[in-house]
């Protein structure tokens, strides 16, 4: 054979190399994959990026990995299945009807930990879905918009809203992180809502007990609208950022311009951590979050924001305060997968997470005590909040 | 003496540990996080400024498996609720503590001094870091 036709049998076949399927990718070749040993090395890899990279490759198989992951949930339990690969298989858009299935038992199921990660995936698939699938999520996701978890109230008005219901923005909402959030969310996929939600979640530095979730949240707000003005966008990469109240000016200036919304410049907003000698917080994917901080005169504030205030008598709060210094809490309390319960105070200095099941009965009776006194302040809503939100940390 | 340091809490001696004479650089996770990662991207230049450069940065501390023992390495993650996801790679650093230094997971947020490494590191085709600190301070 000449060179010449070698070059050309060369040219011919090099495109067709590129369709022969691989077998280490699974998109590629899903259904020839080792999905259990997958699933194995996305829950129990001992390096992050490897369990990340691995719960990347489920997220790309579709349906195929479905039958492992049943399998690992049968053996292990529905909780040990981690959070990365609800949340993968969430940004995918695969509509295979396994997976479709999965999401849907995972989403409705009230003890699965990553139950908002499911209730995304099927919020970002719905749209893609024919009409007559596309019902029972519609009630599947309205059924949620008042879930006590501000991510599943989250997704589940990205999914209303995603289907055709532009109302979800105006439903009453007390978490300040669920309206920016949601906001984010419905520009990042494509959707112009009132951008005003964002703008003010730049300005935003409140902290509770010192945890910075303003920032998070003008993280999250900064990377939309960066996303959505693309060349508007008016600090550009490289360039010195002017001061944050200038920068914040000139990003709204830009939204408005883009939008035509009328948009206001927000002012920055701080907490003053030292006006509270104390207080806790409860974390839940399951039953929702609790932020409860107080200060010296026994003024309890509940909300990320203070926006519920209860002033309880100077000597309940005296004998309160005094039981709580008895309590023996020195370090961490169980380990801690998803829910928890961190607990700040002084003196003394306290300052430790508390996992399911493993809060000692003397600091279960002090909170019984705590829901006690607020209820004598005519707070039922807010005992009850309490003693929803404390039951899964009590002892066995 | 190795004894007597070995026997400092751990905050202490991670305390004495820090460089002397160096001014570490503030930065964020509002930084290091402030685009959509995607592997082999050119990474922005405020973020690769940063590489070899003694920073302090703050952050929630995460063990990379679960337990309850005191860790050499841990997570710098940007948010503090589990609930919230796993973190990107361009929202987390690998942080090493000193050899011989073990400490606590802290709750809360925390601030931890150290030379920040910046850069794509792959294992097997597979990019596992992207941010790693070998971190002399954590308060």
């Amino acid at each position: 054979m000449k060179p010449i036709h070698i070059l050309f049998w060369l040219a011919v076949c090099s495109p067709l190399l590129a369709l022969i399927p691989s077998s280490q990718d699974p998109a590629q070749d899903p259904s020839n994959y080792d999905w259990a040993k997958e699933v194995d090395r996305a829950s129990s890899s001992p390096r992050y990026a490897i369990r990340l990279a691995a719960a990347k490759r489920i997220a790309l198989g579709g349906g195929a990995p479905v039958p492992a992951l049943r399998a690992f949930v049968a053996k292990r339990g529905k909780n040990e299945l981690p959070a990365g690969i609800v949340e993968t298989i969430a940004e995918q858009t695969s509509l295979d009807a396994p997976l479709l299935t999965l999401l849907q038992e995972w989403a409705t199921d009230l003890d699965f930990y990553w139950r908002a990660q499911a209730l995304r995936g099927l919020a970002n698939r719905a749209p893609l879905l024919p009409i007559g699938q596309q019902q029972p999520l519609r009630e599947l996701f309205a059924e949620r918009h008042t879930d006590p978890a501000w991510l599943v109230r989250v997704f589940a008005r990205l999914g209303s809203a995603r289907l055709g219901n532009g109302n979800v923005l105006g439903e009453v909402e007390e978490d300040p992180r669920a309206t920016s959030k949601l906001t984010a969310l419905l520009l990042r996929s494509g959707q112009l809502p009132p951008l005003q939600p964002l703008l003010d979640a730049l300005a935003d530095e409140r902290t509770f007990l010192d945890s910075p979730w303003g920032q998070s949240r003008a993280r999250e707000a900064s990377l939309a609208l960066k996303d959505w003005l693309a060349a508007d966008y008016p600090i550009h990469d490289g360039e010195a950022a002017p001061d944050k109240a200038a920068a914040i000016a000139a990003i709204v200036a830009a939204a408005a311009k883009k939008s035509g919304q009328t948009l206001q410049v927000p002012a920055l907003v701080e907490t003053s951590e030292q006006a509270f000698t104390g207080g806790f917080e409860i974390l839940s994917c399951r039953t929702g979050d609790l932020f409860v901080r107080w200060n010296v005169t026994g003024e309890v504030q509940f909300g990320l924001d203070g926006r519920t205030k209860v002033q309880l008598p100077g000597p309940v709060w005296e004998g309160l305060s005094k039981e709580r210094a008895t309590l023996p809490l020195s370090r961490d309390l169980g380990v801690v997968i998803c829910d928890n319960l961190r607990l700040r105070w002084g003196p003394p200095d306290v300052h430790i997470k508390v996992a399911p099941n493993a809060m000692p009965e003397t600091v279960a009776n002090w909170f019984l005590h705590l829901a006690k006194a607020i209820a004598e302040a005519d707070q039922p809503r807010l005992t009850e909040a309490l003693r929803t939100g404390l039951e899964q940390f009590g002892p066995r | 003496m190795l004894a007597a340091v070995r026997a400092l809490p751990s905050t202490l001696l991670i305390g004495l540990l820090a460089l002397p004479g160096t001014d570490p650089e503030k930065t964020s996770f509002s930084v290091l996080a402030s685009f959509d990662y995607t592997e082999g991207m050119t990474l922005p230049k405020e973020v690769t400024n940063l590489d070899e450069k003694v920073v302090v940065i703050s952050g929630f501390m995460r063990r990379e498996v679960p337990g309850s023992n005191p860790v050499n390495t841990f997570l710098l993650v940007s948010d503090g609720c589990g609930c919230s996801g796993m973190p990107k790679l361009n929202e987390l650093a690998f942080c090493t503590l000193p050899d011989d230094v073990t400490m606590d997971i802290k709750p809360g947020i925390v601030n931890v001094t150290g030379k920040l490494y910046v850069g794509e590191e792959k294992e097997d085709g597979v990019v596992v870091m992207l941010y790693q600190i070998d971190a002399d301070d954590v308060k």
